[in-house]
């Protein structure tokens, strides 16, 4: 039972969810299900308890605080930089370790002091970005080379060790992004042919599918990014795999790619130990991936565009449903999990993929225009049929997933600003 | 864990990365023997970009007569890159180079060094100079000089002083 303090309390929302509930309330009305009355009272509690235009001042305010922050950073360091050559080598560094650590420590104190979300994020931002400024200046002032990868991987350590001891989202993010980079970097660094980099794009998949489920339900928002990066791997993988004779000189092992492989195998068996069920099939569906998109790249065939054979065209072909059946796998795991960015990677990935094996694989405009008409016609029919079974798919895959218009202002569960 | 542990675990633990980033450098200075070697600015028309010098070694150079690189510390030119390691003798007094080689030397000094871009490079081909002493360094360079290494077991190098000889 709700105390009247907390009836009193109020809750920002988005004008657009506002929107949906107060349609949602009139389709209730005209159907029955609650009375004029009670209609009446619902809005007139919609609107004292979710101002819409508390929402506006906030999200004005925010973007006020990260915008004044990031200005102030920006500037700091464009000062330093600007002077950098009036310093010796140990005066850069301790210049650039001050401004972290001040970055660190202020986030922090902000944080625990309950400043504005946005202003949080924002300090804590330049202080993962900072950590990268300190390995590379550390690196530049002892004269490291400044292009080796693993200054790139160690940065990537530190902003995800500053991550997830805050659960904070925007360092998770510099984290990811540099290690994303150092993922490919490395490995690429002593040997680089165009499998390596397709089993790389393979098993970061593998690795971010089973980390995205082992984050499920403990740190939402890091298992929404990992996922995002898992889906965003597995059609890159399957896209270069599908290149023509892009496995020309075979695998080239190196120690990198054994332990990515691995380590994405550990994880993904972890996730599926873990979390048995349905859940299993996102990590164990990305080992599928990897199998499909080596399998492909191994696959020869000639890459003379003016000659093209029965070879060819069983290549492009199974390339086309590979990439068609991961493409509608995504778009069913975004609706199921509510997450639009794997939607619309899927459909631009598809976009992409069909344009490319149209034009650039097969120089014959003719022949690319029938593929184009008849993936048209399988997406028409995917589409209608589809449509039908989201709803019947979402319900069995996750029962507890309601119908929500776009997620809420709250911060997803288990992170802090 | 309260915010402040939390808060110097995390600077700790990046500076300790930081520190891993930097190991081989670090290692040279602190631990590594003193070597000196003949030096000379890489373009004696313009030696000096920003508070930089780009430094050439004329007795580590790896000269190829096939070789396009005409900079620096050479190229091995052998159909690989990757990691290659310079042993070191002493003539005149100075450290030359004696033997370029993909297989760490069992012993002796050498340099540790890395030709994946398109030059060998052992980590000693810049010196800092702040802007004041630029001018008389420059002079320096063009009338002869030498660099003095540190360098360690594992053939990680460092400069610490640029001077006559």
């Amino acid at each position: 039972m709700s105390t009247p303090g907390s009836s009193l309390a109020t809750r920002p929302v988005t004008p657009r969810q506002l929107d949906w509930l107060r349609t949602e309330i009139a389709d209730w009305t005209s159907q029955g299900i609650i009375t004029e009355d009670q209609a009446g009272r619902i809005s007139t509690r919609l609107s004292a308890r979710y101002p819409a235009e508390h929402h506006a001042r906030t999200s004005i305010g925010r973007v006020f605080l990260h915008l004044g922050a990031g200005f102030v950073g920006v500037g700091l360091i464009w000062l330093v930089a600007a002077n950098l050559d009036q310093l010796s080598p140990v005066t850069r560094f301790a210049a650039v370790a001050a401004l972290w650590l001040a970055f660190l420590v202020g986030g922090e104190v902000l944080a625990s002091r309950h400043a504005s979300a946005p202003l949080v994020g924002a300090v804590r931002l330049l202080a993962a970005l900072g950590a990268g400024a300190v390995v590379f200046q550390a690196a530049q002032s002892l004269q490291v080379p400044a292009y080796e990868p693993r200054l790139v991987g160690l940065w990537a350590a530190g902003a995800l060790v500053h991550a997830y001891l805050t659960r904070a989202y925007l360092p998770f993010l510099v984290g990811v992004l540099a290690g994303v980079v150092w993922w490919f970097m490395q490995p690429m660094w002593d040997s680089s042919n165009g499998l390596t980099v397709v089993l790389l794009m393979g098993a970061a998949s593998v690795l971010a599918a089973g980390l995205a489920v082992l984050h499920d339900g403990r740190i939402d928002a890091f298992a929404w990014t990992w996922r995002t990066v898992a889906g965003g791997m597995a059609l890159l993988a399957v896209f270069v795999a599908a290149v023509p004779d892009i496995g020309g000189d075979g695998i080239v092992w190196s120690a990198w790619l054994v332990g990515a492989l691995v380590s994405a195998g550990v994880v993904a068996a972890a996730a599926a130990l873990t979390r048995p069920g349905p859940t299993a099939l996102e990590p164990l569906g990305a080992v599928v991936v990897l199998v499909v998109a080596t399998l492909l790249g191994l696959w020869t065939t000639g890459t003379d565009a003016t000659d093209v054979d029965a070879g060819d065209w069983a290549h492009a072909a199974v390339s086309v449903l590979a990439y068609v059946a991961l493409a509608v796998a995504l778009v069913a795991l975004g609706t199921v999990r509510d997450h639009p960015p794997l939607t619309w990677m899927a459909m631009t990935g598809l976009v992409v993929f069909t344009t490319f094996q149209s034009f650039a694989v097969f120089a014959p405009i003719v022949t690319g225009a029938w593929l184009f008409v008849v993936l048209g016609t399988v997406f028409l029919g995917t589409g209608f049929l589809f449509d039908r079974a989201r709803r019947e798919l979402a319900s069995a895959l996750d029962p507890d997933a309601g119908p929500s218009p776009e997620s809420g202002p709250d911060l997803p569960k288990g992170t802090d600003r | 864990m309260n915010r402040t542990v939390t808060t110097g675990v995390i600077a700790v633990s990046q500076l300790v990365l930081v520190g891993v980033g930097v190991a081989p450098q670090l290692s040279a200075r602190l631990a590594g023997d003193t070597y000196v070697v003949r030096v000379a600015p890489v373009d004696p028309i313009d030696p000096f970009r920003g508070a930089y010098v780009a430094l050439d070694y004329p007795d580590l150079r790896h000269d190829d007569p096939q070789s396009f690189v005409d900079q620096g510390l050479g190229a091995l030119d052998d159909g690989e890159s990757g990691d290659l390691y310079i042993a070191l003798v002493e003539r005149d007094g100075v450290w030359t180079a004696s033997e370029w080689s993909r297989e760490r030397p069992g012993d002796g000094p050498y340099l540790a060094c890395d030709d994946r871009s398109w030059q060998i490079r052992c980590g000693i081909e810049s010196w800092f100079l702040p802007q004041d002493e630029a001018r008389e360094t420059e002079e320096l360079l063009r009338g002869g000089a030498v660099a003095e290494l540190r360098i360690d077991g594992r053939g990680n190098a460092a400069v610490v002083d640029v001077r006559a000889p």
